[in-house]
């Protein structure tokens, strides 16, 4: 082989992982964040930056939609796998490495890189915009504006110079259009949705933006369609499974709980930005999860859980965001952690940490779990509606006026689980 | 006073700022290494983590470029390509022990204008490829310059302020007996704090943080990914570089010669923002401004009337 | 000989530059292309050698550029100059007055009695600069140093809504102030 062979087959040894994780694959995303760590492949955080998506669920037909989009946004060598099982990422990621070595090693050179970029999606290839990161039904929203509205704007432009502002669409995408700013300035406004591809984002949640500059100006919540079926939400399952009268150890229900806060603390910090915790919180919730002895992990949780605790920068930085204080809460039907916080991201940090320490004293407990304990990770499974239900009810109210890096913070320091609203009718409750 | 420098310095100056960016982000990469898979077993294994960054850039060499619809495409390749050039043109000025590519009369004003060039470059990447999360990446490190920007031009007028003489060479020479930062802690302290603002890098990489699913690089792939975010490691090493002969007395220092006192001096800072960005969540513009322009600037400027009041009964 | 093929290096880009100024159909790459103009005219004026004041106009044309920026996401949010919009308004009149400002400019050049050399260059213009500044000029500059600086915080005072009262409350009691979004300092 030549040597440009040869480097192009080592360039792909360790292909950037996009990884998008459908509602109710969270098991699927544990593994496949797991695994992608332990091989050192880096991850992406953009479908530009990766070359590898790796879907974690079983796709709907109408998600097929947006995850072409987002395979379309990504650079050449571009390959998406779906992993729809448990156990069978690490031989689906040996496949699509072996495959993506064998592309870009065979790539003809003749051909310019646009064209042979071109190749595949002659039609699609440019065909994204503002919305890559988020579901494509976001252009849905501009179907009104007639692109005659938009010539018959074109036509005025000389006339009208700086004041043009044509609300309808150039080259397929929405434009922006006018609003009152928080100062009463009538400023343009962008409609933004971002939504289930974002990384470090609440599994198939999608937020529907009207941005000004950064600023959030008004906030539709919608999420991608959560598969109603017999599998329990992981993060609620013990729970569930018990008052469903099989048996649970207590053990392991707090051993799900410290991970599930572990894994919404290193959702948080990434956010925040503090890669150095966020990847700590994440390997302690992959040893937590498998069933660490208490001794072995104990002293690396309290610790990790003070340098958090006192971290004054990070106290500057998120305290004062999200403020949902318990009367507010108690009203919007949010139970769990945020509830008990009373306060802002900080203090919702704050808790799980606390939570989390708590926890470690049953991490080995094997004493069976009350059936009538339904108190998950999120509040109580068996309330009237599932407790992250109530955490999306709150959430137009938080983003509306924030910042958008602020909106991402509250976002992730409450963390709703959408795997839970396929828990409408709480199996089990009925009886219990 | 240096004489000119024969040519062949100015092909090696980008080499040799390549070489230490790669030595600094592997240095990172070791760093995260361990905070994401555990401390490294073995040396062997810790080598292969130091080499991420060089295997970064080969895979993204071998990625295509891709477009976006509608883009501008010449701001977006004119800002990613100005950010390693602003980074070179700085490096020009940075002496290495006691001699530099260029030692013009006014090299700290020079480095200055360079650094805003970056202003103008992370902008223009952010605009260009017609996306709303790299647009939100641009204007934050406009943001962000206007918080650092003042109380850093501040700084470095201090130093200046010191040497009386805006040349280079001039600040060095001042610095025989003590070093600046000693006798002037809280310029120092504040230029260590803008030369991360204006690499966007750590605590500052507000403009292309995760948040925003890489803000300004958002759609950057393959070679312009690898050159806007490569310039930006240039940019830190450049920026922590000059730190030196500003503060810490260039290439001064006992028994080794000039050149291996600059290159200890700059590893030992470069060393210490790249293991003091472990601590550090990203410092937001919103937060950090209100810091920025009542505290940081009244602190520089009575450092800088406490330095000419010295200076003045010199 | 090399002096005269950078001066014209410089200055036909700068001209040019400018021109695309009214060309483009973006405000940014408007605001870019008149940056480009004027970093070359920064690059005539280091020709002179006039170091300090070469170097700073490129400090500061840069950062007004990218500051002018800011204002434009406020207008339009687009990005990528999505939206194209005209960069000229008032047409013929705007032809008028450039032609005239135009001729005007080059009729000063040609008849204005340029002053021969007298004496040699000083070795440092910078300190030179400095000195015809800060020393016979101290009071004005400083006059108009204060007087600007005042213009600007009564501009920003005159312009925002919201004053201390409605920050702090009524008796400016509250411990932190009540923003929109939270500041850094709380103050």
């Amino acid at each position: 082989m030549d040597l440009r062979g040869v480097l192009r087959r080592t360039a792909m040894s360790r292909p950037a992982v996009l990884a998008v994780t459908l509602p109710g694959a969270t098991e699927l995303r544990l593994e496949a964040e797991a695994e992608v760590r332990r091989r050192g492949w880096p991850v992406a955080h953009a479908p530009a930056a990766a070359d590898l998506l790796l879907v974690c669920g079983d796709p709907a037909p109408e998600d097929a939609e947006w995850l072409d989009g987002i395979e379309r946004s990504m650079p050449e060598p571009a390959l998406r796998i779906v992993a729809g099982e448990r156990g069978r990422i690490a031989a689906a990621l040996d496949v699509a490495r072996e495959d993506l070595r064998d592309r870009t090693a065979t790539r003809r050179d003749s051909s310019p890189p646009e064209a042979s970029g071109d190749r595949r999606h002659d039609h699609h290839r440019m065909d994204h915009g503002q919305s890559d990161h988020a579901a494509q039904p976001g252009h849905e929203e501009h179907g009104h504006h007639q692109p005659a509205d938009h010539q018959a704007h074109m036509d005025h432009m000389d006339h009208m110079g700086h004041d043009m502002h044509a609300m309808g669409e150039v080259a397929g995408l929405p434009m922006a259009e006018r609003g009152d700013d928080r100062d009463e300035l009538r400023l343009d406004q962008l409609h933004v949705p971002i939504g289930p591809a974002l990384s470090d984002w609440p599994t198939g949640l999608i937020l529907r933006l009207t941005l000004q500059g950064d600023v959030v100006q008004v906030v539709e919540v919608d999420h991608l369609p959560v598969p109603l079926g017999p599998r329990l939400p992981f993060w609620g399952e013990p729970w569930l499974r018990a008052a469903r009268g099989e048996e649970v150890t207590r053990g392991s229900a707090a051993r799900r709980r410290c991970a599930a806060h572990l894994d919404s603390a290193g959702r948080l910090l990434a956010v925040v930005g503090w890669d150095d915790a966020a990847a700590r919180c994440r390997r302690l919730r992959d040893e937590v999860l498998p069933g660490a002895s208490r001794e072995g992990i104990g002293g690396d949780l309290r610790r990790m859980a003070r340098r958090i605790g006192r971290s004054r920068p990070l106290r500057w930085s998120i305290a004062g965001l999200g403020e949902l204080p318990a009367d507010r809460a108690r009203a919007a039907g949010v139970t769990g952690p945020s509830l008990a916080a009373d306060g802002d991201a900080y203090d919702r940090l704050l808790m799980w940490l606390s939570e989390i320490e708590r926890g470690l004293e049953e991490l080995d407990d094997t004493r069976p779990l009350a059936p009538d304990d339904l108190t998950g990770p999120r509040g109580r499974l068996d309330g009237p509606r599932p407790p992250s239900r109530a955490l999306l009810d709150v959430l137009p109210e938080l983003l509306t006026g924030a910042e958008f890096a602020c909106a991402r913070i509250i976002v992730a320091s409450l963390d709703p689980d959408l795997d839970e609203l396929a828990l409408a009718p709480v199996p089990g409750v009925a009886h219990a | 006073m240096p004489d000119a420098e024969p040519l062949w310095v100015t092909v090696v100056l980008p080499l040799a700022l390549a070489v230490a960016a790669v030595t600094a982000a592997g240095f990172d990469a070791v760093l995260s290494g361990s905070a994401e898979r555990g401390p490294a077993g073995s040396v062997r294994e810790a080598g292969l983590r130091a080499l991420s960054p060089l295997r970064e850039a080969l895979r993204l060499l071998v990625q295509q470029p891709r477009r976006t619809r509608a883009a501008d495409r010449l701001l977006g390749r004119l800002g990613v390509l100005l950010v390693p050039v602003a980074a070179v043109l700085a490096g020009a000025v940075l002496p290495w022990g006691f001699r530099a590519v260029s030692d013009p009369s006014v090299g700290i004003v020079w480095f200055n204008a360079m650094e805003a060039l970056a202003w103008a470059a992370v902008w223009m990447a952010g605009w260009g490829p017609n996306s709303a999360l790299s647009l939100i990446g641009g204007y934050r490190f406009l943001a962000q310059g206007l918080a650092y920007e003042l109380p850093h031009m501040f700084a470095i007028t201090t130093a200046a302020l010191g040497a009386e003489s805006l040349r280079v060479g001039d600040v060095v020479a001042a610095q025989d007996g003590l070093w600046f930062a000693v006798w002037m802690p809280a310029a120092f302290v504040v230029y260590l704090l803008s030369a991360l603002a204006m690499a966007f890098w750590g605590p500052f990489e507000y403009p292309v943080s995760r948040d925003a699913a890489g803000g300004a690089s958002a759609e950057l792939a393959g070679v312009d990914r690898l050159v806007f975010l490569g310039g930006r490691w240039l940019l830190l090493v450049v920026t922590a570089g000059f730190s030196v002969p500003l503060f810490l007395g260039g290439g001064h220092g006992p028994l080794l010669p000039g050149w291996a006192w600059t290159l200890i001096k700059t590893a030992a800072v470069l060393a210490l923002l790249v293991a003091g960005r472990r601590a550090l969540p990203v410092l937001r513009m919103e937060r950090y401004m209100e810091v920025a322009w009542m505290v940081l600037v009244p602190l520089t400027l009575l450092q800088a009337l406490f330095v000419a009041v010295v200076v003045l009964n010199r | 000989m090399l002096d005269d093929v950078i001066f014209w290096g410089l200055a036909l880009p700068a001209v040019a530059a400018g021109v695309m100024v009214f060309r483009f159909d973006s405000m940014a790459r408007a605001t870019y292309a008149l940056l480009t103009s004027l970093l070359c005219v920064g690059g005539e004026v280091l020709l002179l050698g006039l170091d300090y004041l070469g170097v700073v106009i490129v400090l500061m044309m840069t950062i007004e550029m990218a500051i002018m920026a800011v204002f434009m996401v406020m207008y339009m949010m687009n990005p990528a100059g999505l939206m194209p919009m005209t960069m000229v308004h008032n047409k013929k009149g705007a032809a008028a007055i450039c032609a005239a400002v135009f001729a005007v400019l080059v009729a000063g050049i040609l008849l204005a009695p340029w002053p021969s050399r007298r004496g040699r260059p000083p070795a440092d213009p910078t300190m030179d600069l400095g000195l015809s500044l800060m020393g016979p000029q101290m009071l004005t500059m400083m006059t108009l140093g204060l007087a600007l600086f005042a213009t600007i915080v009564a501009t920003v005072v005159l312009a925002t809504r919201r004053g201390r009262y409605d920050r702090f409350g009524d008796d400016l009691k509250a411990r932190t102030a009540d923003d929109a979004v939270r500041g850094g300092m709380g103050r």
